[in-house]
């Protein structure tokens, strides 16, 4: 009875496999061969995989929006069932995918294909795909933040619309004379929006750096880097142009794609807004919106904060080969002048963001800033970071202070201090496990930690 | 003889895969774990594998981040007797025979069946500092009383009722006030009061044989009486056992907390021991260090465990 028992659950099971065997997805779609992207789910990212679809008939590429986050890509990659292709945001997340060796050096492979990535690409974006002289990558998209405003509220408050370039100060007038509050002293609508991820942008503004040229040690306790950081502080607090964290919960309609500042602006509930032409992508939805933009008021230093999104290839999959044509779409006509269309930013290719296409899109015909965008580009600057420290431990360090600065909990100067001086122990420490680093370290200092 | 060897093979058949389940899932990546909190192992292919013996211990005890959030998980355990008393109290209006008594059951029972990531989401609403209810209904109530109170910033507020420093262990007087972490605990404390707990003690209570309570009647006790010296000590062991477990839940709690609503700010006063483990090893990639984090939560889980049984186990003699 019991033989017969186990006898059936074997033959069931075996006939379950049976099915599942045949279910599962072949790994040849009606000759075509599938590649998954790890990247998050928009309307911009469907459209762009429909036409590497459309123009890639042997390949079939699905997105998969559920496994976005670096640490999800590794720990898969490694373990042998990782995306074909993924994102990367910044220089900290190469170095990790590269060291973890997730991301697959591309260089000889762009090199035959005729793509030279340090001429076509904003130099900006230069730090998220090369990692000591080896390419991993091809950005997807590039952004430098200017100012949005709205010509509504400036038209109402009798306010000449911003020219640039233009200082800080020259924008506090403007600021504060769009900053409107109720009869309870409550603000009604700011003079400015932004995203508080945006310090380091004021902190080479004035000069500053987060961490030395050679990225041997962080250097925000800089007097450049403490006044960029400390007039980011005083918009909210002193100026009292740019809301406290407290109000922004109280505007807080968070939800939907992209972040709360694009809702907020978009909802009027400030006149500028430092932001990117990416926000369009989000904007677009809204309707009779009177939007002009114009260069990001600059400190001491013209520069602004560069930034954009990579695509990388997982070294362990089976088709990286086929995987290499989405790169190389990356750098085509075809997706530049999408992405360029979509609004998703700007093209990563220097040379197709010019030109009437760009320019004057005939499909919105009221958005004539894009030569704004365009001309910002040259003073984007890369994120700053250092090889000697990994940069979640440094984020999470510095944003415990940041916290404490934006919360007006502790005085800027301290808390810049403070993270210096933690900073600085994280790579001490980091130098302690890694003899390889320490080498490089002592190679380019001559000592042994910072 | 022959019929028995034939059961025994049986018998192993069938706990064979729960067995290998266990063995594979279970044991096996604990050990695993253990292996590992003496390694250096990072995942990241510069760093040479090495054994590094009781390194990431030692580390450990000179991590201040490690004691800090110590201190967190500990303060957010701090709403469990409020719970516990909350989910017996309610366990006992709940045993009453009254019509509809099982529909509100069922709706005490709600929030444990409710997605948690709902009702962080639904908690953040209402802690909203300037439209949120809770600060409406405080602002109402200082208005009716006439009395000027500053109302809690809650999840953005590093403060809270001990006056617990932000970047030391140490009690300041300017952190003395409500904050991030006590909004995770009164949020614990809903969630706790009517879920699991209850159903224990109401199970424990239909259990207690009603003549104790009737002999205790005719004797002239009251209903506190009764509650005293009847129903609390015939419920020490379903105490007893919650207790136990709400412990081991607090220790190993404040993940869901942490990356739904607050991602363990402002500046680090909601990050838990659970949710600084996922950070070491999940966005720091350091499993070694990660995986020693994880033993010494274990030992203090196992330390508190062994003097609730001891404690415990004592009260429960009668």
């Amino acid at each position: 009875m019991l033989r017969a028992f186990f006898a059936g659950t074997f033959l069931v099971l075996l006939l379950l496999s049976a099915v599942a065997w045949r279910l599962q997805p072949r790994a040849d779609m009606a000759g075509k061969t599938p590649l998954v992207w790890v990247s998050d789910d928009n309307p911009t990212r469907r459209e762009q995989i429909a036409l590497f679809n459309r123009l890639h008939p042997d390949l079939a590429l699905r997105l998969d929006p559920g496994n976005t986050g670096m640490e999800k890509v590794i720990v898969q990659s490694l373990a042998g069932v990782g995306p074909d292709l993924f994102d990367c945001y910044d220089a900290y997340q190469l170095a990790a995918y590269v060291r973890s060796g997730v991301a697959w050096d591309i260089t000889d492979r762009l090199q035959e294909m005729g793509i030279a990535v340090e001429r076509e690409v904003w130099p900006f974006l230069l730090p998220i795909i090369v990692k000591d002289g080896r390419t991993y990558g091809f950005p997807t998209n590039a952004a430098v933040n200017a100012i949005w405003f709205h010509k509504d509220l400036f038209d109402r408050a009798g306010v000449p619309y911003p020219r640039g370039p233009w200082t800080w100060q020259q924008f506090l007038q403007t600021a504060k004379r769009l900053t409107v509050r109720d009869q309870r002293g409550r603000v009604r609508q700011f003079g400015l929006l932004a995203d508080w991820w945006n310090w380091p942008q004021f902190v080479i503004q004035w000069g500053g750096s987060v961490y030395s040229p050679d990225g041997t040690r962080c250097t925000l306790d800089s007097p450049q880097a403490i006044a960029g950081v400390q007039f980011l502080h005083d918009l909210i607090y002193k100026y009292r142009v740019m809301p406290s964290p407290v109000e922004e919960a109280a505007m807080a309609t968070a939800g939907g794609w992209g972040s709360g500042t694009i809702t907020f602006f978009a909802g009027k509930k400030g006149a500028m807004a430092l932001g990117a032409r990416w926000w369009l992508c989000n904007m677009r939805s809204y309707q009779g919106l009177r939007m002009g933009v114009v260069e990001c008021p600059h400190g001491p230093v013209r520069v602004f904060r560069g930034y954009g999104r990579a695509t990388l290839i997982n070294r362990n999959s089976p088709r990286r080969e086929q995987a290499l044509e989405f790169l190389k779409y990356e750098a085509s006509r075809e997706y530049n002048d999408l992405v360029n269309h979509q609004a998703d930013a700007l093209a990563p290719v220097i040379r197709y963001c010019q030109g009437p296409t760009y320019l004057h899109d005939p499909e919105f015909p009221r958005e004539d800033y894009n030569a704004q965008w365009r001309e910002v580009m040259d003073y984007g600057q890369p994120e700053q970071i250092s090889p000697f420290v990994n940069g979640q431990a440094a984020s999470r360090i510095l944003n415990k202070q940041l916290d404490l600065i934006k919360n007006d909990a502790k005085p800027v100067p301290a808390a810049l201090r403070d993270a210096t001086r933690q900073v600085n122990e994280e790579i001490a420490r980091t130098l302690e496990r890694d003899p390889a680093l320490r080498a490089r370290y002592r190679a380019l200092t001559g000592r042994e930690r910072p | 003889m022959r019929g028995r060897r034939e059961e025994t093979w049986a018998a192993l058949a069938f706990l064979a895969p729960n067995f290998l389940g266990f063995v594979v899932f279970t044991a096996g990546p604990v050990l695993f774990s253990l292996a590992v909190s003496f390694t250096n192992w990072n995942l990241q292919r510069t760093i040479p594998f090495q054994w590094v013996r009781l390194g990431n211990f030692a580390d450990l005890l000179h991590d201040p981040n490690f004691w800090l959030y110590l201190v967190n998980t500990g303060y957010l355990m701090l709403g469990i007797p409020l719970s516990i008393a909350g989910s017996l109290f309610l366990a006992i209006l709940l045993s009453q025979r009254l019509r509809g008594i099982v529909a509100y059951r069922t709706l005490f029972y709600l929030p444990t069946f409710t997605s948690g990531v709902a009702i962080m989401i639904l908690w953040k609403a209402l802690y909203n500092p300037e439209f949120g209810p809770i600060n409406a209904a405080l602002g109402w109530l200082a208005d009716t009383l006439r009395v000027a109170i500053t109302a809690p910033t809650w999840l953005l507020s590093t403060h809270n009722l001990l006056g617990l420093d932000v970047e030391q262990v140490r009690l300041t007087a300017s952190q003395w006030g409500v904050g991030a972490r006590d909004a995770l605990i009164i949020m614990g404390i809903w969630i706790g009061i009517g879920g699991s707990n209850m159903l224990l003690y109401l199970a424990g209570i239909s259990n207690i044989p009603t003549e104790l309570v009737e002999a205790a009647q005719l004797d002239g006790a009251g209903n506190w009486s009764i509650f005293r010296h009847v129903t609390w000590p015939q419920l020490a062991p379903t105490t007893f056992f919650i207790v136990v477990m709400s412990f081991i839940g607090g220790l190993q709690g404040g993940f869901e907390q942490a990356r739904v609503m607050t991602m363990g700010g402002p500046a680090g006063t909601t990050t838990t021991l659970a949710y600084y483990i996922y950070t070491k090893a999940f966005e720091e990639f350091q499993i070694g260090y990660a995986s020693a984090l994880s033993w010494i939560l274990f030992s203090v889980i196992f330390v508190v465990t062994l003097i609730n049984w001891r404690v415990g186990h004592r009260e429960l003699s009668y």
